[in-house]
């Protein structure tokens, strides 16, 4: 600015030049212009001087002020990267803090004895109340120590006591030894008391033996045994227990531990199933195998015989199929007396009808063990009933006896002493009273197929003493011929006709007249009485569908077991039936109308006293026996 | 086993059955001791018999299943055996075992000192002729008598001496008797034969085989229902000659009955020796049955 101002100036006084020459020629004048010009060129070049000189002023003016602003813009920054350190740092500082915050320490996991414990136990140097009351950390600290003290006085008295573990541990050693040695002696002394143990009859010796060996019999037949053993010492002299099979073979299979036993089985039967596999190649021979292991039994079997008071007795045998574990039972009888044979009793003591139905539906067929059905789809069994005659019957009360419970589709098991026990003595009875009644029916057929109705002195008093009809023939029959009988339909219908029963036909005979008679004879009997169906052959065939009163007979045999069973328990309910049968036949006969276009005497003259020959709209004929006074009336 | 034997002793007793006032029936059989031969029922009542007493239960209280029956009555028998009640007829009256005809006045509850005496053997069933007021009953003698109002034996038919109706190889007996005024219906040993009753003569006879042991006329008299030996219900003319037989359950059939007091009901039972009751709702096929 300071340059500017000088310039002005000079260009003001050039214009004034400028003017002046024309002026000045004007009056023509030449040295005075020379010199003129002379003064003028003096003026310009002071004028240049000024203005060189003006021009380096400025020039020095700016490049002191951009160094200036250059010394103040490195201040600015040197300022600048202090600030970004210092931010850094206060950054850092910061994660540090909260790194210490967040530090856990292990003490804090290790449990600590409470405050006031600490106090109570530890002594005074550890504790030092004064110091630690108030300062949490030390407090800490103090704890901590005390807990390190405690731990290693433990570790000390854990040692020791390991120590006296082991002296322990060798003294038992000692003792069992000199125990073992022991043992030679005392069996010597046994074998040497065994004489004056038989000339004592003492069966210690025996019992002994027999418990040494139940105690390889299974869990059930165990059970079994025990409960057996302790009713028939109980209650039942008659009743004698004993193990039979082969005790070394049972002895392999108990002496695994009993945890890993069934898995040992188990790898056992699949390592067995390999070798097999390896064997043989035929997937029928490999399938028979396995149905073979599945119905294994257990090499123990638990024999026991029942007397009964006539002699005869009957032979139980129990087996366990360990691998379905379900028990079975195989029955004999043998009878003190030599029983002649009778045909149509044939049935009746064979094992596999002796014991059906022992309780209600108990048919003996199917496994009871919900579970075994998955088992015998896997190797292809249709049925159990197939294998039952090499096998046994697994009906319902031998695995109530065992203690086995099966309660629908359960898989595990558990063997029960309360339950064996509850049902022994019932199940004893119940067979004990089958036997009885089949020894009965059995004796009863003997004399029925030589047409002889054994009819006992307590029973006389229900039929008069003259029958004229008398029974023919009687046989046994299978169920299909049974159910081929028209005059069974309704017995068949109504579900009283099943494979189970035993079927018997009877013939009563008297004159022309021919009476067939169906029986359904239950397996529960005397408990469930003979169900009778009849048919008539005189004059025409009739049966009781068609004829009423042949009807009212079947029911004066079938309803009134009560009059008929005699004495109890009712053997003789059979025979009593066929006895009034007999009597029935001859009412029948004997008031049937008289033709009296028919010339000649009646076929059956009319012995029997009755009241009244017919009563009621449908005109029956009186069945009924009055005992003392001998007539007959209507029911 | 057990329930089948109760079936079968029930079976065995021959029960008359009404289905008058209601279907409670079940009651009647399963609270019977002895046999029940005839059942009636009243605007009230329903009426029972069997061996020689009546019981007669009120018919609100059995369908609230009380089972007390109102009164006994026994009429007077003269003979030692105790006679089954075989019949009976809308004002009472009794064929009994012991021959005779007792007669109830149901006003009084006492049996009329006039005993109709006559019958040779016990009478099998009564109807009464309203209109005459005489009562008609056979018997297993074979006879139909027709009292009258004084206690006297007016007739005697002896059906089976008619030989158009005479079967001698079933026997003599009259095991039904209906009337409906002029006209008599009687069955049994004989066929069952339709009679005029001013004539006393057989006008047809049915040719239905077996004994028939009730019969009924239906329609105005213009269709007679016949049960008896034999799984059927027999539907027979008047001229004589047989409609239909109708298949039922029961192997012979020993009561039929129509019931004709409610409309929305109206249907046939027929029961037998079987525990089952048949019902006809419609005539001519059988519907369902009644189990005890």
């Amino acid at each position: 600015m300071t340059s500017d101002a000088p310039k002005k100036r000079k260009t003001k006084v050039l214009r004034s030049e400028g003017g002046t020459p024309e002026m000045k020629r004007g009056r023509g004048e030449g040295d005075q212009q020379c010199a003129e010009v002379e003064k003028r060129r003096m003026q310009g070049c002071i004028l240049f001087m000024n203005l060189k000189k003006l021009n380096r002023l400025a020039h020095m003016r700016l490049k002191r002020g951009r160094d200036q602003t250059h010394e103040a813009k490195q201040k600015v920054d040197v300022l600048n990267l202090q600030l970004q350190n210092l931010l850094y740092e206060v950054f850092h500082l910061q994660k540090e803090i909260s790194k210490c915050l967040e530090f856990k320490s292990k003490h804090e996991e290790i449990d600590l004895v409470s405050e006031e414990e600490f106090y109570k136990e530890a002594p005074q140097e550890i504790s030092r109340p004064h110091f630690t009351k108030n300062d949490l950390h030390q407090l800490t600290l103090a704890r901590l120590d005390w807990e390190l003290e405690q731990r290693k006085r433990l570790a000390e008295k854990y040692k020791e006591s390991q120590a006296t573990k082991e002296k322990i541990h060798e003294s038992i050693e000692v003792i069992k030894q000199h125990l073992n040695s022991l043992k030679p002696g005392l069996n010597d002394i046994m074998q040497a008391s065994l004489p004056v143990q038989q000339y004592l009859s003492m069966p210690y010796e025996q019992t002994q033996k027999q418990t040494e060996v139940a105690r390889h019999l299974p869990p059930p037949l165990y059970v079994l045994f025990v409960q057996a053993n302790a009713y028939g010492q109980a209650c039942d002299k008659n009743l004698s227990v004993s193990i039979s099979g082969d005790v070394d073979e049972a002895k392999a299979l108990s002496k695994p531990p009993e945890d890993s036993q069934d898995d040992e089985s188990d790898s056992d039967a699949e390592e067995e199933q390999e070798k097999t596999k390896r064997r043989r190649p035929t997937t029928g021979g490999q399938l028979d195998d396995k149905r073979r292991e599945m119905l294994k039994k257990h090499p123990l079997s638990l024999c026991l015989d029942l007397k009964c008071k006539d002699g005869s007795i009957l032979h139980l045998s129990f087996y366990y199929l360990m691998n379905l574990n379900i028990m079975t039972v195989k029955t004999k009888v043998s009878t003190s007396t030599d029983l002649n044979a009778a045909i149509s009793a044939g049935d009746l003591l064979k094992s596999d009808t002796l014991l059906s139905c022992l309780y209600t539906s108990d048919h003996g067929q199917d496994t009871p063990n919900p579970a075994n059905r998955y088992q015998f789809d896997k190797v292809g069994i249709v049925c159990f009933a197939d294998y039952v005659e090499e096998l046994g019957h697994p009906y319902k009360w031998v695995q109530s006896l065992g203690g086995l419970n099966f309660p629908r589709d359960a898989a595990e098991v558990p063997v029960e002493d309360s339950l064996s026990a509850s049902k022994m003595e019932s199940t004893m009875k119940l067979l004990r009273g089958r036997v009885q009644s089949r020894l009965a029916l059995h004796k009863q057929f003997a004399s029925l197929e030589h047409s002889i109705i054994p009819v006992s002195s307590e029973c006389q008093h229900l039929f008069p003493a003259k029958i004229m009809s008398h029974l023919a023939h009687w046989t046994t029959i299978t169920h299909e011929e049974y159910r081929d009988l028209a005059y069974t339909r309704h017995v068949t219908d109504a579900g009283l006709a099943t494979e189970t029963d035993l079927y018997f036909m009877g013939v009563v005979e008297r004159g022309t007249a021919r009476l067939q008679a169906a029986v359904v004879l239950n397996p529960r009997y005397p408990e469930v009485s003979p169900l009778f169906s009849l048919s008539l052959s005189w004059k025409g065939e009739r049966s009781g569908r068609t004829d009423d009163n042949l009807r009212a007979m079947e029911s004066e045999v079938n309803v009134f077991r009560d009059e008929l069973q005699g004495p109890r328990p009712g053997h003789q309910l059979l025979t009593n039936q066929i006895s009034r049968l007999c009597v029935c036949l001859d009412v029948y006969l004997e008031t049937e109308e008289q033709d009296d276009s028919v010339e000649g005497p009646r076929e059956f003259p009319r012995e029997k006293m009755c009241l009244r020959t017919v009563r009621g709209p449908n005109r029956l004929k009186p069945f009924k026996y009055n005992h003392p006074q001998g007539f007959f009336s209507h029911r | 086993q057990l329930l089948h034997m109760s079936v079968f002793s029930q079976s065995f007793s021959p029960c008359g059955r009404f289905l008058a006032a209601g279907n409670n029936y079940g009651e009647i059989a399963l609270f019977h001791e002895g046999p029940v031969f005839c059942l009636l029922s009243t605007d009230s009542h329903l009426l029972s018999a069997g061996n020689g007493e009546i019981s007669a239960w009120s018919w609100t209280e059995l369908i609230k299943k009380n089972v007390k029956p109102v009164w006994t009555k026994r009429p007077n028998y003269s003979s030692l055996e105790i006679p089954e009640i075989n019949a009976m007829d809308n004002s009472l009256v009794v064929g009994a075992g012991d021959n005779n005809v007792h007669i109830l006045d149901l006003e009084h509850g006492v049996f009329k000192q006039a005993v109709l005496q006559g019958h040779s053997d016990y009478v099998h069933c009564v109807s009464v002729r309203e209109r005459e007021a005489e009562v008609l009953s056979g018997g297993e003698d074979g006879a139909v008598r027709i009292w009258g109002r004084t206690g006297q034996s007016v007739h005697c038919i002896e059906v089976y001496k008619y030989e158009s109706c005479a079967r001698p190889q079933y026997g003599k007996w009259i095991s039904c008797v209906t009337t409906d005024s002029d006209w008599m219906l009687c069955g049994g040993g004989p066929s069952l034969s339709l009679w005029h009753l001013r004539s006393l003569s057989p006008t047809s006879v049915f040719p239905l085989t077996g004994c028939q042991r009730q019969a009924a006329f239906h329609q105005d008299m213009l269709q007679i229902l016949a049960v008896g030996e034999g799984p059927f219900v027999s539907h027979c003319l008047l001229g004589g000659e047989v409609k239909a037989q109708i298949p039922c359950t029961p192997q012979s059939l020993n009561t039929l009955q129509l019931n004709t007091n409610s409309t929305e009901h109206r249907v046939l039972t027929a029961g037998g020796s079987s525990d089952r009751i048949d019902v006809f709702t419609n005539l001519s096929y059988r519907a369902f049955s009644l189990v005890f």
